[in-house]
């Protein structure tokens, strides 16, 4: 079964034989600085930055077209109305009946623009190194130990989560079950929510169990091992000043 | 005079299991396992029936040292479940009724090598014994297979590799044959004949425990109702009526 979140494969790059210990130390930072973006060039110019990182990087195109597609549908069902509120100002631009705030409208751009450009950063960080190992770099960089194992067993029971949702939906149908947004239809909705959950809860428990079995005491090892090259440090720092740039043009800007 | 240099003396070997009035009860609820009494030899292949609910995935956590024994003692590859817990697992395997459950890495090959980096042995160990216990189920070349994209067979055998990659002296499954199709049944059967070792077979598909086992303990609410050869136990309609199983179709 193929979902959203998976991942293609590994495709040889200069991303994917970089040090993850490096890679995440920069890709996480430079994620942070454009979430702190305020102004459209800015943004524009990441998001271009980071395609021009993922090309470089071998991601499939079709893959990350079809993410960022619907990172964008998220983004704007949400966001979209940022465009109709009353502008303070009085900047605003009217086609017809239709009013557009100004302010409204360059929010929700740079919103757009940032998220698109960040969660084209995350998925450099998925599609070029195995979890396990970008895990580990996590851990070496002394990300907690149980944010680490949450990620990790999200990762690979999300997919199983999707499964049993989809078996569930299944059988709502071939017993008749319509959405017809009443209160019978949300009270169901909330049962196969609480069923999930408990499913959920008990798999926690048989998967812990089956983990204890095979020795494990809260650590989670690896064989991966981190070497650091001049290259890791030289992509590092040209990830850095590049972000850092952006981010001092936006004060500039502002 | 008594010469005991000259008594030849044939020495039992230890049990690879052994159980003396094995009780479990879950935090203010029913008693799961009652008095269980029990030896099973090394190199032995027992079958592990009942009912659902009989309480054997309980036992099997509980000689894994995962659930706590209430009363009673238990010896597993001459280790105590309730003092050795960490000891148990490079002793004890045990093959999970649903194989998602087990397979909780990433990768195939991380999955398997999962077992052998907490033994805490060396990485080109841990490579070798990933290498071994593919090879073994049939799965070379997995390594960097997600799970979620397995087969129900395959990832079986994903299972059954990340628990031989621990070489355990006993291994311990549950339905093990259990969303198998009859030619991934089939395999699964050869591949325990050719793994050995003392194993407890937990199954509702009796076919599969006649063919393996020639030994059986019935298990019903908890308590051990029939220990005996396979054909015996399997074939006594009565019992099996009484404790909701049916005579497998070989026997009938």
């Amino acid at each position: 079964m193929t979902l959203a979140l998976d991942v293609p494969a590994i495709a040889d790059s200069p991303l994917s034989r970089m040090d993850p210990r490096w890679k995440l130390a920069a890709l996480v930072p430079a994620a942070i600085l454009l979430a702190l973006v305020r102004t459209v060039p800015p943004a524009a110019a990441a998001l271009i930055l980071a395609l021009v990182l993922a090309q470089r990087a071998r991601l499939p195109g079709a893959w990350l077209a079809r993410r960022l597609a619907w990172t964008a549908l998220f983004i704007g069902l949400f966001l979209i109305w940022l465009m109709f509120l009353p502008d303070p100002n009085g900047d605003v631009r009217r086609f017809g009946w239709l009013s557009i705030s100004v302010v409204g409208l360059t929010r929700f751009a740079v919103v757009l623009l940032k998220t698109l450009a960040v969660v084209t950063l995350i998925l450099i960080v998925l599609a070029t190194a195995p979890l396990q190992d970008t895990l580990k770099a996590a851990r070496a960089l002394h990300v907690p130990a149980l944010f680490v194992h949450l990620l990790l067993l999200t990762f690979r029971y999300v997919f199983l989560l999707a499964e049993e949702f989809g078996r569930l939906r299944t059988a709502l149908r071939v017993r008749g079950f319509r959405n017809r947004a009443d209160l019978h239809s949300w009270r169901t909705i909330g049962l196969v929510g609480g069923t999930l959950l408990v499913r959920g809860s008990e798999r926690a428990e048989r998967v812990g169990h089956a983990m204890r079995c095979r020795g494990f005491d809260g650590t989670f090892r690896s064989l991966c091992d981190f070497r650091t090259r001049a290259l890791d440090v030289a992509l590092w720092g040209a990830v850095i000043l590049t972000t850092g740039g952006l981010f001092a043009w936006d004060l500039w800007r502002r | 005079m008594n010469d005991a240099s000259a008594i030849s003396v044939t020495a039992t070997p230890a049990p690879a299991i052994s159980v003396t009035g094995l009780t479990f009860a879950y935090p203010a609820g029913p008693t799961v396992l009652d008095q269980l009494r029990f030896e099973i030899a090394a190199g032995e292949a027992v079958g592990l029936v009942g009912p659902n609910g009989a309480g054997k995935t309980t036992l099997f956590l509980c000689l894994a040292g995962v659930a706590p024994i209430a009363a009673g003692q238990a010896r597993v590859a001459g280790l105590d479940p309730a003092a050795d817990r960490k000891q148990l697992p490079a002793k004890v395997g045990i093959v999970f009724q649903n194989s998602d459950d087990q397979l909780f890495s990433a990768s195939v090959g991380d999955d398997v090598a999962f077992g052998p980096l907490n033994l805490r042995l060396p990485a080109a160990e841990v490579r070798a014994r990933v290498a071994e216990a593919l090879a073994r189920v049939g799965l070379t070349g997995f390594e960097s297979r997600v799970p979620h994209h397995l087969s129900g067979g395959e990832k079986r055998r994903a299972a059954l590799a990340g628990v031989l990659a621990m070489r355990p002296e006993i291994l311990l499954l549950d339905e093990p044959s259990m969303f198998l199709d009859p030619r991934g049944r089939r395999e699964l059967l050869a591949l325990l004949g050719e793994i050995g070792g003392t194993q407890i077979i937990a199954a509702h598909d009796l076919g599969f425990i006649l063919e393996r086992c020639r030994r059986v303990l019935a298990l019903d609410r908890g308590r051990l109702v029939a220990d005996g050869p396979a054909r015996e136990v399997l074939a006594d309609a009565a019992l099996m009526e009484a404790h909701g199983l049916e005579v497998p179709y070989p026997l009938r």
